[in-house]
């Protein structure tokens, strides 16, 4: 058996890279890494399950880790960047931007502050192990670092990007707070790829039916012309 | 074996609307599935089977009890009527252009699949596979609200779905929470709500206030609560009419029953007085905050949709009392409204057809001789409008009055506050449909307008609907009192 010890470790290494792919999916300007990025988080997901698996052997984390691999790391980032071809074809991307400096402080403050919430909250319950109670903040913040992307991104397809990760964080809770049932996680991601999909095809409506949109309301002789891009 | 039997007909639904060819065909098929599941859940009351905690599959996750077979009778009543006043809707939004014949077999086959996913809901134990259904309703309803394919539907869309499932990501969390509350407790956790209603009364209170929280942001953005609300008018405003009747009576159900199943919860441990205060307050804020909004609108859509806002605050407030006989009259006002506001809906819609005006998102509705035009339409405005801000003969009075009466006994100052708000918004209405409705077109200029022939079947659901809360507000029998009082029961109040 692998010494508990490092596989702890290993999971504290790979806390430090959910934060930092979390800052960078917050600051980055550039949408093609952004998925490469959000690919890399569900990875790093992906082995922290793996190493909790090792440490407690409960089979329902190998089950997430296969089911989070080929959702998040496989299926759902090739989709998305699929569509961003078709998207980048028609025209450039411009997106509305919250200043990287501006919200790399604000999550350092939220982080501290679900840090401090949770250690009151969670006084006196068997979660309160460092281990998993440090898992519970990182994947709070988590949450919280991906509702920024969410509301401060204009594009829908940057927003489905806030969403996923804050999803990531989501799981990450459930992961190291409790063991939940394998076939909640496995409705959510269904869940998911409902929603990516599904979002991600409206965004594209909405850059092919402009025109026509704009003809018929011509036809109608009810508005002149409206506001280019959302 | 009653669960397959709802899911064998949406089944049957569904095929059939893939294979169907004409308009026609697929309407129809909406038309019995929702037929057949409110004759299924008559005969589920009738045959007083329920509570029904053994199903033949599923047992572990399902189970069929007064409130959701009370929320499901509901729901497929209102299915019913808007399948019927789509068919004539649904036809002339083609015709004007705002809906492609393409996508028919898209909108008809959400919307039965919606149903399904809506009873499902209704009747799913596990709270967390009542999420997951939850979260469902939020993505096929989008897809209705964008099904117009204009731009302003697609934002809308967007924005709903973003809105709703981002805040229903935090109720996640508050199940987790749930979960590992019951864990710690029991030493197996589960989130099956009769299990959880057991334990409950072990539960610490400062985790059972932190569950809540979290749980009551994502239902609270479902059903159109103060700050969440934002989503709901625009989503209202620009979904096809037949659709906006089922988000304001059938989906904010489905938030608000998510409340009430996970206050029952709160209300049998100590952490309860904590929980009300902080409905009473989000709920006086959300009525505050849609009767202000009522008051310059201009839009009538937009006007009935804020005053959904209103109504789910008066719930929430009704809720945070939380004595039996409030409850009572909580569950009472879900029917009321839900009815009311899909007949206002209906009517709404056979307006927007005659006038046309919802493709110039913000101009005034510019409505003229709607007597001699649209009779049936504008009655059930104004006779819906006296319903909603709640005039004697109307069920949604009964449920006020009563909700006032019980509010006076928990927090006077809140009674005040909240009556206030309701003139108000009672104001904002009446204001509107006077001024709208007197407007009448000088002896020339009465040519331009065509008068719209609005078929039987939209006017038969409003009519219907308003026949409907008049008999429910003026007569209450014993066996809705019983019912009601059963549901009350079950939740433990």
């Amino acid at each position: 058996m692998i010494d508990p010890a490092l596989v702890q470790s290993v999971i504290r290494i790979l806390f430090a890279v959910v934060i930092v792919t979390a800052a960078y999916i917050i600051s980055t300007r550039n949408l093609i890494s952004l998925v490469s990025v959000y690919a890399l988080q569900s990875l790093t997901l992906v082995l922290m399950a793996l190493a909790l698996w090792s440490l407690e052997g409960a089979t329902v984390l190998l089950a997430i880790a296969a089911v989070t691999f080929v959702s998040k790391v496989l299926v759902i980032p090739y989709f998305i960047a699929s569509i961003q071809e078709r998207i980048r074809i028609r025209r450039d991307i411009e997106f509305h931007f919250l200043s990287p400096t501006t919200s790399l402080l604000l999550s350092m403050a939220l982080i501290l502050f679900i840090y401090i919430a949770l250690a009151n909250i969670l006084e006196g319950t068997p979660a309160r192990e460092s281990l998993f109670f440090f898992g519970a903040v990182i994947g709070l913040s988590l949450m919280l670092m991906g509702m920024m992307v969410t509301f401060s991104r204009k594009r829908a397809i940057t927003k489905v990007l806030g969403y996923l990760s804050m999803e990531n964080g989501v799981l990450l809770f459930g992961m190291f707070v409790t063991e939940l049932p394998f076939i909640i996680e496995f409705l959510i991601i269904i869940d998911l790829v409902i929603l990516v999909m599904l979002t991600t095809i409206l965004t594209v409506g909405l850059d092919s039916t402009l025109e026509e949109y704009h003809q018929r309301l011509h036809r109608f002789h009810l508005v002149g012309d409206t506001e280019d891009g959302p | 074996m009653i669960l397959a039997a709802f899911v064998l007909v949406a089944a049957a639904v569904l095929a059939v609307i893939a294979l169907g060819r004409t308009h026609r065909q697929m309407n129809s098929a909406c038309i019995a599935e929702a037929a057949i599941f409110l004759a299924l859940s008559g005969w589920l009351i009738l045959s007083s089977q329920i509570p029904m905690t053994s199903l033949a599959f599923g047992s572990e996750f399902f189970f069929i009890d007064h409130l959701g077979i009370y929320e499901v009778l509901i729901a497929t009543v209102i299915f019913l009527l808007a399948a019927v006043y789509a068919r004539g809707y649904v036809e002339n939004l083609i015709e004007a252009r705002e809906l492609s014949r393409g996508s028919l077999k898209l909108f008809y086959g959400a919307w039965a699949f919606l149903l399904l996913v809506i009873v499902l809901a209704f009747f799913s134990d596990n709270l967390a596979l009542f999420w997951i259904f939850t979260e469902l309703t939020t993505v096929i309803s989008a897809m209705l609200v964008a099904i117009l394919y204009a731009r302003d539907n697609i934002d809308a869309a967007i924005k709903y779905i973003f809105i709703a499932s981002v805040s229903m990501l935090f109720s996640f969390v508050g199940l987790i929470f749930l979960f590992e509350i019951s864990r710690s407790v029991v030493g197996t956790g589960t989130l099956n709500w009769t299990v959880l209603m057991q334990q409950a009364g072990a539960f610490p209170p400062g985790m059972v206030i932190a569950a809540f929280a979290l749980i009551f942001i994502g239902f609270a953005a479902k059903s159109g609560i103060f700050p969440f609300h934002t989503w709901l008018p625009e989503a209202h405003v620009r979904a096809p009419s037949a659709v906006s009747a089922i988000l304001s009576g059938v989906l904010l159900n489905v938030g608000i029953y998510g409340i009430i199943r996970v206050f029952a919860i709160v209300h049998q441990t100590t952490a309860v007085s904590t929980v009300s205060l902080l409905l009473l307050v989000f709920g006086l804020l959300t009525v505050f905050v849609a009767a202000m909004s009522m008051l310059p609108q201009m839009k009538l859509k937009k006007l009935i949709a804020f005053s959904s806002v209103e109504n789910m605050g008066i719930l929430l407030i009704g809720l945070a009392v939380a004595t039996p006989l409030a409850i009572f009259w909580v569950l009472f006002h879900v029917m009321a409204h839900a009815f009311t506001k899909a007949g206002l809906f209906f009517s709404a819609g056979i307006l927007h057809l005659q006038y046309h005006s919802t493709l110039s998102p913000d101009a005034v509705d510019d409505m003229q001789d709607v007597f001699s035009l649209q009779p049936v339409a504008a009655w059930g405005i104004i006779l819906g409008g006296l319903a909603i801000t709640g005039m004697p003969l109307f069920p949604v009075f009964l449920s006020k009055f009563f909700l006032l009466v019980q509010l006076a006994g928990f927090s006077p100052v809140a009674l005040v506050i909240l009556l206030t708000l309701l003139f108000i918004a009672a104001g904002a209405f009446g204001y509107f449909v006077i001024r709208t409705f007197t407007q009448v077109s000088g002896p020339g200029a009465h040519t331009e307008i065509v008068r719209y022939q609005t078929p039987a079947g939209m006017n038969l659901p409003v009519i219907v609907l308003l026949v409907l809360i008049l008999i429910l507000g003026t007569v209450i029998t014993s066996g809705e009192v019983a019912f009601l009082d059963q549901v009350v029961a079950e939740l433990m109040f």
